[in-house]
């Protein structure tokens, strides 16, 4: 797995390509951007192959703790196998999704200004 | 164009409570599910990408809809919030809405057109906004139109709310009405307010009266009058001397004899009424007479001719049990487990004995052709937990919605009347086709059946 | 007639990802040996996320985390059908467990509840000290 941050605004792009499972989720916890509990984020998705329960388990943790500091976590660009994660697991109810970074992007800008 | 599907989970929730067993946006009017008709609409206005959208799950929806290339679209699925804006649903696919003119069609409403008139025209001159909508869903457009129009005549469509069991069969009896003339709906038919699918068998002492909608693998026994008005789905039997008329007939239901079925919706063991939205499980005595007095008539003969000819089939089988099974475990090649399955009765389940032999070798195969994987089941008819010959036992899962121990017509039995007539097997073939036996079935015919079962596996 | 493949894997997560990889692999050997087997996405990643998901629960629930015990993965190809075996030597588990509520933020227990969503069957038995997840799914069902 590879996880690249890039600022835009006040907001910071995860990239994540690979792999994100059991064997690979404590090095995205440890991300800057990932373990700053206040720090919006947006996690793109679109180089993501796999995504497991470890893996979405990650992700669900990042969006609690974040909102619980009124910050958010917002999805781009997943592809199909991770969206049928997502969906069986009802992630999706918890979770913006976006097709497109920059619309995510906007839009966490937006709900940060807001608050 | 393309077109956004905007569909709540909460404008269909009364269809889960109704009909729990259909996936909402599969909801069949007149025998083609909802979803396509929002798909025709969208490609006679002239799309050529569909997304559809919702907080609701879409893994069924997908699995029958696929990538769309069935209509020679793109069909692509995605999320939104139930409390999300237009706005925010255009963002949210915002890579999707790169065209110009984005028609997002919202809610869980039926769109009443006519596929005899071109949309694409209107659709691409009609300014942005809404152009159509009802209680609970409208039709927007999205972006400027290719060139605006001086005079514009009303759009030839009108939306239907589709919010309640009324609302459902009302507009099921009007598109059946209308029939082909108006939409693209499924079956054969040579002539109009007749069509019929595949793998029908209609009794020449049948009646068939316009307009009706027969699905696919469809019984329908001597003496039955079909019709007027009337939709049957897949995979139904209407047994002996019923009647069905201004009804519809779900999927995987089976009507019993001398029944009446007069502007009710049937399904699975439960009668609705459109009108009153009132609904009562199969049970009434008038209403399943037929199945009642053959299943309690035979039940004391059949046990004891199924826990004979179990004793039979175990003293055959042990000593190739005793001679075969050591071997087969030492090899690796016999594999058991335990399930845990439904019963016959409401709520009732137990575990059963699983059993899986593997590889190709003499031993694995002379152990498969004699059925040895069915003695630890054999068994458990002694124990009165299955029956020699019925239903394939169900297993237990969070996702099974309707259990089968609450069907009159489930068994479940070391053979499957679906195994010994050598059914395509697909669930809910395989369950109609069980039923169906399950209520016609004599013992002696219980016998032969399960022969059957056992030379089909040699 | 049945083939088997087995493999056996260190019971160590970084080994999670080989196992569903090959699970993965396996499926795409059934699609390829039916007639007409045409590229089936669904079944192919089904294999890989159940196994993903049965490896790693096996591997995190092991007693022993110091000194893992091997795992054994039988593939089955039948007919239209594959099916898959995890064996090792753990507790018992419950493969029972409700599916969690996604509003109250869990960060476990999904890992049954795919299972079971993308497999047709999910079976679980324990003999001689050992646990026997058994998955299986239909190519065409």
């Amino acid at each position: 797995m590879n996880i690249s941050e890039t600022q835009a605004g006040s907001i910071t792009i995860v990239a994540i390509t690979g792999t994100l499972d059991a064997s690979t989720t404590k090095e995205l916890l440890k991300s800057p951007a990932i373990s700053n509990p206040a720090q919006s984020v947006v996690m793109d998705l679109e180089h993501l192959d796999f995504l497991d329960s470890s893996g979405l388990g990650a992700l669900i943790g990042t969006l609690r703790k974040k909102r619980e500091r009124s910050a958010e976590t917002l999805i781009s660009c997943m592809n199909d196998r991770v969206r049928r994660v997502f969906e069986i697991t009802n992630a999706h109810r918890i979770f913006h999704i976006f097709d497109d970074t920059a619309a995510a992007v906007d839009y966490a800008t937006q709900l940060t200004a807001r608050i | 164009m393309k077109t956004l599907l905007a569909i709540r989970e909460r404008e269909y929730e009364w269809v889960q409570q109704a009909f729990p067993s259909i996936h909402p946006l599969l909801l069949p009017i007149c025998n083609k599910p909802f979803t396509e008709f929002l798909i025709d609409f969208a490609i006679l206005a002239g799309s050529t990408e569909i997304r559809l959208l919702s907080d609701g799950p879409l893994g069924k929806v997908e699995d029958y809809c696929e990538d769309g290339s069935r209509w020679g679209i793109k069909l692509s699925y995605g999320h939104l919030q139930a409390e999300d804006s237009l706005p925010e649903l255009l963002n949210k696919s915002r890579k999707f809405c790169t065209d110009d003119r984005i028609m997002i069609i919202s809610g869980f409403s039926f769109i009443h057109y006519d596929k005899q008139l071109g949309y694409a025209n209107f659709m691409s001159l009609m300014p942005a906004g809404t152009c159509a909508s009802c209680p609970g869903g409208n039709i927007t457009l999205a972006g400027p139109p290719e060139t605006s129009a001086q005079e514009l005549p009303a759009l030839p469509l009108t939306l239907m709310p589709l919010n309640q069991i009324e609302s459902y069969f009302r507009i099921s009896m009007e598109t059946l009405e209308t029939g082909a003339a108006r939409y693209v709906l499924p079956g054969y038919g040579n002539e109009p307010g007749c069509a019929i699918g595949r793998n029908v068998v209609i009794s020449k002492s049948s009646e068939i009266i316009k307009p009706v909608s027969i699905g696919n693998n469809v019984q329908i026994l001597s003496g039955a009058v079909i019709g007027p008005g009337a939709i049957i789905g897949n995979n139904v039997i209407v047994d002996k001397e019923s009647t069905v008329k201004s009804g519809i007939i779900l999927d995987n239901t089976y009507i019993g004899e001398h029944l009446e079925i007069n502007g009710r919706i049937a399904t699975g063991n439960t009668l609705i009424d459109p009108a009153r939205g009132a609904s009562i499980a199969m049970e009434d005595p008038h209403l399943l007479s037929g199945i009642r007095s053959a299943d309690k008539r035979g039940s004391a003969i059949r046990k004891t001719v199924h826990l004979l000819a179990a004793a039979i089939l175990v003293a055959l089988q042990l000593i190739p049990f005793l001679l075969l099974f050591p071997l087969l475990k030492l090899l690796g090649r016999w594999k058991s487990g335990m399930a845990i399955c439904h019963g016959a009765g409401h709520g009732k389940s137990f575990t059963l004995p699983t059993t899986l032999i593997t590889g190709n070798g003499p031993l694995a195969s002379l152990a498969s052709s004699l059925s040895l994987d069915r003695l630890p089941l054999l068994l458990r008819i002694f124990t009165g937990q299955l029956a020699i010959i019925g239903s394939t036992p169900v297993p237990v899962t969070l996702e099974t919605v309707v259990l089968p121990g609450e069907h009159q017509g489930y068994r479940p039995a070391v053979f499957s009347y679906a195994e010994a007539e050598e059914w395509p097997v697909n669930d809910s073939d395989a369950a109609i086709v069980e039923r169906y036996f399950i209520v016609h079935s004599t013992p002696l015919k219980d016998i032969s059946m399960t022969l059957k079962a056992l030379l089909n596996r040699l | 007639m049945n083939r088997i493949i087995t493999l056996t894997l260190p019971g160590e997560l970084i080994f999670a990802r080989f196992a569903s990889e090959t699970a993965a692999k396996a499926a795409l050997l059934l699609i390829n040996s039916c007639d007409g087997g045409a590229d089936d996405w669904k079944f192919t990643h089904a294999f890989e996320l159940a196994v993903s998901e049965a490896f790693t629960n096996t591997v995190s629930y092991a007693q022993k985390p110091a000194s893992p015990q091997p795992v054994t993965i039988d593939f089955i190809f039948e007919k239209q059908c594959l099916t898959v075996t995890i064996r090792d030597t753990n507790p018992p588990f419950s493969i029972e467990t409700p599916a969690p509520d996604i509003e109250s933020y869990p960060e476990r227990g999904y890992g049954l509840l795919l299972m079971r969503t993308v497999m047709d069957t999910v079976t679980c038995a324990r003999e001689n000290g050992t646990n026997i997840i058994s998955m299986s799914k239909q190519l065409n069902p």
